[in-house]
C-alpha cells in the first residue's frame, strides 16, 4: 500500500511553501528526501505528520484519501514520525515512555485506576525484542545514551504499528557506527514492508540508506531519482537547478598581508589540523555540509570554545583563544549562527543591542550616555541601510534581516579587523540578503577580513574570493570561486575520498 | 476590552508614583501625625536599613540571580563587628575603640563581600544555583551568629558608634543620608556606566553577553559580591542603632528586600528593572508600614496589606507589558 501525494500545496499569507507537490512512495523502500534550507521539506513533513494542514491537494494511503488533522489522527491512519530533537520523558523509564498516554491498566479492583507496571515492562521487552533490542526496560530513558534513546523513539513509533515511519534528520547527533546500526535497523524494518521517509541534508550518507531520493526545490518536486543514478553533480543540479551568478564588484582588492592565520587548529570531535591564512580585505568562504566543523571552528578561533592545540595568529601575537572578550580586544568579531539565543538580547532595545560589544569605545571617563549610544546607533542605522522604528523598541520586534543588520552593526562599532559571520543570511528575505553582501563588500574595502560559513553554497561563489571546504572536521579543497560550479562544490563538500 | 480613557504613555510609566502620591495625599488627610518632617524622615530612618540592601539585591536580579542571605548576612555583620570590638578593646588586646571599631567594620564589609562573591564562584564555577547557595548561607550565618555570640547580644560598642544608626546630619538621620548616598552610586553605575550595561545584558541572555565579549562570571560574581558588603554596612548600621550586636535580629529581611525590588518593577526573570522603581518600592511600603500604624491598624493587617501589595504589583506589570 503505496503512500502518495497529489498536488499539496500550502500557502502562507505573502508566500506559499509548496506549489503542487506530487509524490509516491512504494512499501518496503526508503525514500530520501532532500532539498536546500527553504526548499519545503519540512513544511511537507509536519503536513505527513498532521501538524500542518496543506491549502490544497490530497494524501492517499493504498489508493484511499485520507485526512490528517492532528498528530493524534496521522498515529492512527498508520504514519508515525521521529523527529530530530528526541521527545522521551528522561525521568521516566525506557517502558514508560513506549506506553506513555496509554498504560494498561490494571481490572478489576478499582477498575483502570491503577497502571499495571508488569504488563508495561512485559510489552515494552516484547517491542525492543522485535527490533533486536535488548535494552534495562526499567532504566530512566535519560540515563541512555543519545544512540539508544533514539533506537526507544523508534520503537515507540513503531509499537502503533503504522504504516509510514517518517524520520527527520535522524543521525545528526549520532556517531559514525551507531549511524551504521540505525541504518541495520532500517534496512530491517524496510523489508518488513514499511514505507520509510527519509529528511536529511546531510547527502554524503544518501548512499548508505536511500533506494529512492526525491528532490524538492522552491515548493515543488526537482526531480526522483534511483540510488544509482544519484551522483554528487546529478543532486546538485536538482537541488540548485540553474544558478544566475552575481558579480562581485570588481574593487574588492587582497591584500598580501595577513590579518589572521590559524595554525594546526584542533578540536576533539569537531575539526582537526585546520591551517589557513585570511589576507586583509579578503572575503573567505568555508563551505561544507552540516556537521562538518565550520560553525565549531568559527567558535573556537572567536574563543567561545577553546580549541584542543594549535595557534590562531593575530597581527603577529601567536596565542590559543580562550574567551571572546580576549578576542574582541584583538579586532575579531563574531556573528553566530543562532541569532535569537546567542546573537541577541531580545528584550532589550536596538540601541541597548548595538553598543553592547562597544561599551568600552562608548565610554569617557569611565561613563556612558544614552545620548552618545543613540548618536552611533542613528548613523549606524542609517550605514546599514536599516529600517528602524523605534531604536527603544526591543529588537524582538524586528524582521529577521533587520536583526541581522543589528548584530553586525554590534561588531562593526567595535571597529574590528576581521568579522566571522557564522551563515549570515539564515531565515532573512532576498533583499536584506543582497544588503548584507554589501556590508561584508563596503568591510573589504576598507581592509577589513570577513571568514564567512555559510550552507547556501551558491552565495559562496557569489560573494568569496577564495573558498575553503571542509568535510568530517578537515580543510580538503581551497577552491577560486571564478573557476568552480556549484556541481563541482557541492561534490568537494560531499566525495569521501581523502579521509582516513 | 476597550479603554475608556486614553492614558498618555508617561503616566502610564509612572503608576507607582502616582498611586505612591495618592497614598500620601489621602494620608495626610486621613492621620494628622503623617506630614511631618519629623514623621517623614523617620519613615526614611525605618526603610533605610533595609533599603541599603535593595538596591544591591535589584542588581542581582536584573542580572538573574537572587540571594536569600541578606538578612541572616545583617544579623551575622552585626555579631561579627561587635565581637571584634569586643575582642580588640579586651585585656588581651588592648586597642582603643576608635581604633578598634573602624577596624571591625572593614572587617565585616570585607568578609561580607567574600560571601557574596563565593556564592558568584558557585555559581559561575561550578553552576549551583546563587538561589541553593544563599539559602545554605541563609541558614549558616543564622548559626554563625549564634556562636559568635553564644545567644547573648554582646554590647560591647563605645558610646559614640550609636551615631551610625541613630545621629543626625543636619536633621537627617545618618542611615537615611547612606540610603540616599548607596541609591545615586547604583543609580549611577546602572544607568551610565560599561557595568551597568553589561549587568542588564547578562541578566537578558548570558550566552549573547558571553558572546558579545562580557565577562558574565565576572559581572555576576561583582553583583552578589557587592549586595552581601551592602547587607553588611546594613548590618552595621543596624547595630550602631541598637548598640549591640544580636544574632536574632534582621529575620526574613531578605523577602521584604525582594518585595520592595519586585514592587519596583524588576522583573525576576532577570534582564529588566530600574533601580529608581526599587526607591519608589521600599519607599512606598514604608509609608504603608507608617500610615497604617498611625491609623492604629494592627501589626497583623500589615503583613495582609503587603502580601496584597505584591501581588497588586506584579499584576499591574504584567498588564502594563501586555499593552505595549
Amino acid at each position: 500500500m503505496p503512500l502518495e501525494t497529489a498536488g499539496i500545496r500550502k500557502e502562507y499569507p505573502g508566500t506559499v511553501a509548496l506549489k503542487g507537490v506530487s509524490l509516491r512512495f512504494e512499501e518496503g523502500k526508503i525514500h530520501a528526501l532532500v532539498g536546500k534550507n527553504g526548499a519545503g521539506k519540512s513544511t511537507l513533513v509536519k503536513i505527513f505528520a498532521g501538524a500542518l494542514q496543506p491549502t490544497a491537494g490530497s494524501i492517499l494511503l493504498n489508493g484511499t484519501p485520507i485526512q490528517l488533522r492532528s498528530p493524534r489522527e496521522a498515529l492512527e491512519k498508520g504514519i508515525a514520525a521521529v523527529h530530530q530533537e528526541l521527545s522521551l520523558v528522561p525521568e521516566l523509564s525506557v517502558a514508560e515512555n513506549i506506553f506513555l498516554g496509554r498504560l494498561p491498566v490494571k481490572t478489576g479492583f478499582g477498575q483502570g485506576m491503577f497502571v499495571d507496571w508488569r504488563e508495561v515492562e512485559r510489552r515494552a521487552e516484547e517491542t525492543l525484542a522485535g527490533f533486536e533490542l535488548h535494552l534495562d526496560v526499567r532504566a530512566k530513558a535519560g540515563r541512555l545514551g543519545v544512540a539508544q534513546q533514539q533506537m526507544v523513539e523508534i520503537a515507540k513509533a513503531m509499537s502503533y504499528n503504522p504504516a509510514v515511519l517518517m524520520l527527520d534528520e535522524p543521525t545528526s547527533a549520532l556517531a559514525r557506527r551507531e549511524t551504521e546500526h540505525l541504518f541495520e535497523l532500517l534496512h530491517r524494518l524496510a523489508s518488513r514492508g514499511i514505507i520509510l521517509l527519509y529528511i536529511t541534508h546531510r547527502l554524503q550518507e544518501l548512499q548508505g540508506i536511500a533506494d529512492e531520493i526525491s528532490v524538492l526545490r522552491n515548493g515543488e518536486v526537482a526531480g526522483t531519482i534511483g540510488i544509482q543514478e544519484a551522483s554528487p553533480a546529478t543532486l546538485a543540479g536538482l537541488m540548485f537547478g540553474q544558478t544566475i551568478p552575481t558579480e562581485r564588484p570588481a574593487d574588492l582588492p587582497v591584500q598580501a598581508a595577513a590579518a589572521l592565520e590559524i595554525r594546526n587548529l584542533t578540536r576533539t570531535g569537531a575539526f582537526q589540523e585546520v591551517s589557513f591564512t585570511l589576507h586583509r580585505g579578503e572575503i573567505l568562504g568555508i563551505a561544507g555540509l552540516l556537521g562538518a566543523g565550520r560553525t565549531e571552528l568559527l567558535r573556537s578561533i572567536f574563543g567561545v570554545d577553546p580549541a584542543d592545540s594549535g595557534e590562531v595568529v593575530v597581527d603577529g601575537m601567536v596565542l590559543r583563544p580562550s574567551s571572546p572578550s580576549q578576542m574582541k580586544r584583538l579586532g575579531i568579531a563574531l556573528t553566530p549562527e543562532n541569532r535569537k539565543a546567542e546573537g541577541l538580547i531580545q528584550n532589550a532595545s536596538t540601541r541597548f543591542n548595538m553598543c553592547i560589544a562597544s561599551l568600552d569605545r562608548l565610554t569617557t571617563g569611565g561613563f556612558i550616555t544614552r545620548e552618545r549610544e543613540r548618536t552611533v546607533v542613528r548613523s549606524m542605522v542609517k550605514n546599514l541601510d536599516m529600517l528602524v522604528g523605534d531604536m527603544e523598541a526591543p529588537v524582538s520586534m524586528l524582521s529577521g534581516g533587520n536583526q541581522q543588520k543589528v548584530v553586525a552593526g554590534k561588531w562593526l562599532n567595535t571597529a574590528p579587523r576581521v568579522i566571522l559571520f557564522d551563515e549570515p543570511t539564515r531565515g532573512i528575505d532576498v533583499q536584506a540578503k543582497q544588503q548584507m553582501f554589501q556590508i561584508i563588500y563596503d568591510l573589504s574595502r576598507k581592509g577589513i577580513s570577513s571568514l564567512v560559513v555559510s550552507s547556501e553554497l551558491e552565495e559562496l561563489l557569489d560573494i568569496c574570493h577564495r573558498i575553503l571546504v571542509m568535510r568530517s572536521g578537515r580543510i580538503v579543497a581551497t577552491l577560486d570561486p571564478r573557476r568552480t560550479t556549484i556541481e563541482q562544490l557541492v561534490v568537494t563538500c560531499m566525495e569521501d575520498g581523502t579521509r582516513s | 476590552m476597550k479603554r475608556l480613557i486614553m492614558i498618555p504613555s508617561y503616566v502610564r510609566t509612572a503608576v507607582l508614583e502616582l498611586i505612591l502620591f495618592i497614598l500620601c495625599i489621602a494620608l495626610a488627610l486621613a492621620a494628622p501625625g503623617f506630614l511631618t518632617a519629623e514623621n517623614l524622615l523617620n519613615v526614611l530612618r525605618n526603610v533605610s536599613m533595609q533599603g541599603v540592601i535593595a538596591f544591591g539585591m535589584t542588581m542581582v536580579i536584573i542580572a538573574g540571580e537572587i540571594d536569600l542571605s541578606v538578612g541572616s548576612a545583617v544579623a551575622f555583620s552585626g555579631c561579627l563587628t561587635a565581637y571584634l570590638v569586643q575582642q580588640l578593646t579586651g585585656p588581651d588586646a588592648g586597642w582603643s575603640p576608635s581604633a578598634a571599631v573602624p577596624v571591625s567594620m572593614g572587617v565585616a564589609l570585607i568578609v561580607g563581600l567574600l560571601l557574596g562573591s563565593f556564592t558568584g564562584f558557585m555559581r559561575t564555577r561550578y553552576q549551583v544555583p546563587s538561589f541553593i547557595t544563599t539559602l545554605a548561607l541563609l541558614t549558616g550565618l543564622m548559626g554563625a551568629a549564634e556562636l559568635i555570640t553564644n545567644g547573648f547580644p554582646i554590647n560591647s560598642f563605645p558610646d559614640w558608634y550609636n551615631f551610625l544608626g541613630g545621629g543626625y546630619v543636619a536633621g537627617v538621620p545618618f542611615p537615611a543620608i547612606i540610603f540616599v548616598l548607596v541609591f545615586a552610586f547604583v543609580h549611577v553605575l546602572m544607568n551610565f556606566t560599561a557595568f551597568g550595561r553589561a549587568v542588564y545584558a547578562v541578566g537578558g541572555n548570558a550566552e549573547a553577553a558571553r558572546l558579545s565579549g562580557i565577562n558574565v562570571a565576572f559581572v555576576k560574581t561583582a553583583v552578589l559580591g557587592f549586595t552581601a558588603m551592602l547587607a553588611a554596612l546594613s548590618g552595621i548600621l543596624q547595630s550602631a542603632e541598637i548598640m549591640a550586636g544580636t544574632a536574632t535580629t534582621a529575620k526574613g529581611w531578605e523577602l521584604d528586600v525582594i518585595a520592595a525590588v519586585i514592587i519596583g518593577g524588576t522583573s525576576l526573570m532577570g534582564g529588566s528593572g530600574r533601580i529608581w522603581g526599587t526607591m519608589v518600592g521600599i519607599v512606598f511600603l514604608g509609608i504603608i508600614i507608617n500610615g497604617m500604624t498611625l491609623l492604629n491598624i494592627s501589626e497583623y493587617w500589615q503583613h495582609v496589606v503587603r502580601g496584597v501589595l505584591i501581588l497588586a504589583a506584579v499584576l499591574l506589570n504584567r498588564m502594563q507589558a501586555g499593552k505595549d
